[in-house]
């Protein structure tokens, strides 16, 4: 009976030891997971929020169970952690290359638009009559778009140059509505 | 073409194709209401108009 005791309380020791080993691994793993959220943090909370609050729960988990003392398990998840940060950044560039297309589109079509309905609103402030279709109050609201329309782009403007692309794209998407109401209110064609 | 390179630079100008009766001073009507503004129509769309008094079925004018 003594001698299983004894048998029994090695192979426990055992097991401590075993487990203590993986301790400073498991640290190492986790300093390094941790470093590779907050590495990615900024930009991911922006473009890629359901992704990182993820990375940032699975990491929490890696931590809790390395207070627990089951450092194998927290070296694996460590690694796992490590593993997501890749994912999390190809989804911001992803994201990224999908709000620069449509900056791209928006930010190459409102000026055009803005342009062409100046253009317009000069002449008919000269008309001494308003053509069919048209009425001084239609005029004042086409106005009063195209007024918006270039404060609203003024204001993607400023995002973009603050490196909010998110922010940029709304405000610009924003100011194309605009402008196209306002093209529509004064009778004139949208592309198709 | 009054302009083709205004036209593929930007999608959101106006044009008008002229028919049969058309003259600036009708057209300045139909879209500003007014057709002494006809000098504008004349203006965006030098050189293809040099007379003011001749346009030519088929033309697409340019409409600022």
């Amino acid at each position: 009976m003594n001698r299983m005791r004894t048998i029994l309380a090695l192979a426990a020791a055992g097991a401590l030891v075993a487990c203590a080993s993986q301790k400073e691994p498991a640290q190492a793993a986790l300093n390094a997971a941790e470093q590779a959220v907050a590495g990615v943090k900024a930009e991911a909370e922006r473009y890629a929020p359901d992704q990182f609050k993820a990375l940032a729960g699975a990491l929490a988990g890696a931590k809790d169970l390395f207070t627990k003392g089951e450092y194998e398990k927290a070296l694996a998840a460590a690694g796992d952690v490590t593993s997501k940060v890749k994912d999390v950044i190809n989804a911001v560039n992803a994201k990224k290359t999908e709000l620069t297309k449509a900056w791209e589109q928006v930010g190459g079509a409102v000026p055009k638009m803005m342009e062409v309905l100046k253009s317009r609103l000069d002449v008919l402030s000269q008309a001494k009559k308003l053509p069919a279709g048209l009425d001084a109050a239609k005029l004042g609201s086409a106005k009063g778009a195209y007024e918006a329309a270039a404060g609203v782009f003024a204001q993607a403007g400023e995002a973009l140059k603050a490196g909010n692309l998110q922010e940029a794209v709304a405000k610009g998407t924003a100011a194309k509505a605009k402008a196209a109401e306002a093209m529509t209110a004064l009778g004139m064609q949208l592309p198709q | 073409m009054a302009d083709e390179k205004t036209e593929s630079e930007n999608p959101y100008a106006q044009w008008h194709v002229v028919v049969k009766g058309d003259t600036l001073s009708k057209i300045a009507k139909k879209y500003y209401g007014d057709a002494s503004l006809y000098p504008k129509i004349f203006e965006a769309n030098r050189p293809l108009i040099k007379d003011p008094n001749l346009i030519q079925i088929g033309w697409k004018l340019r409409i600022p």
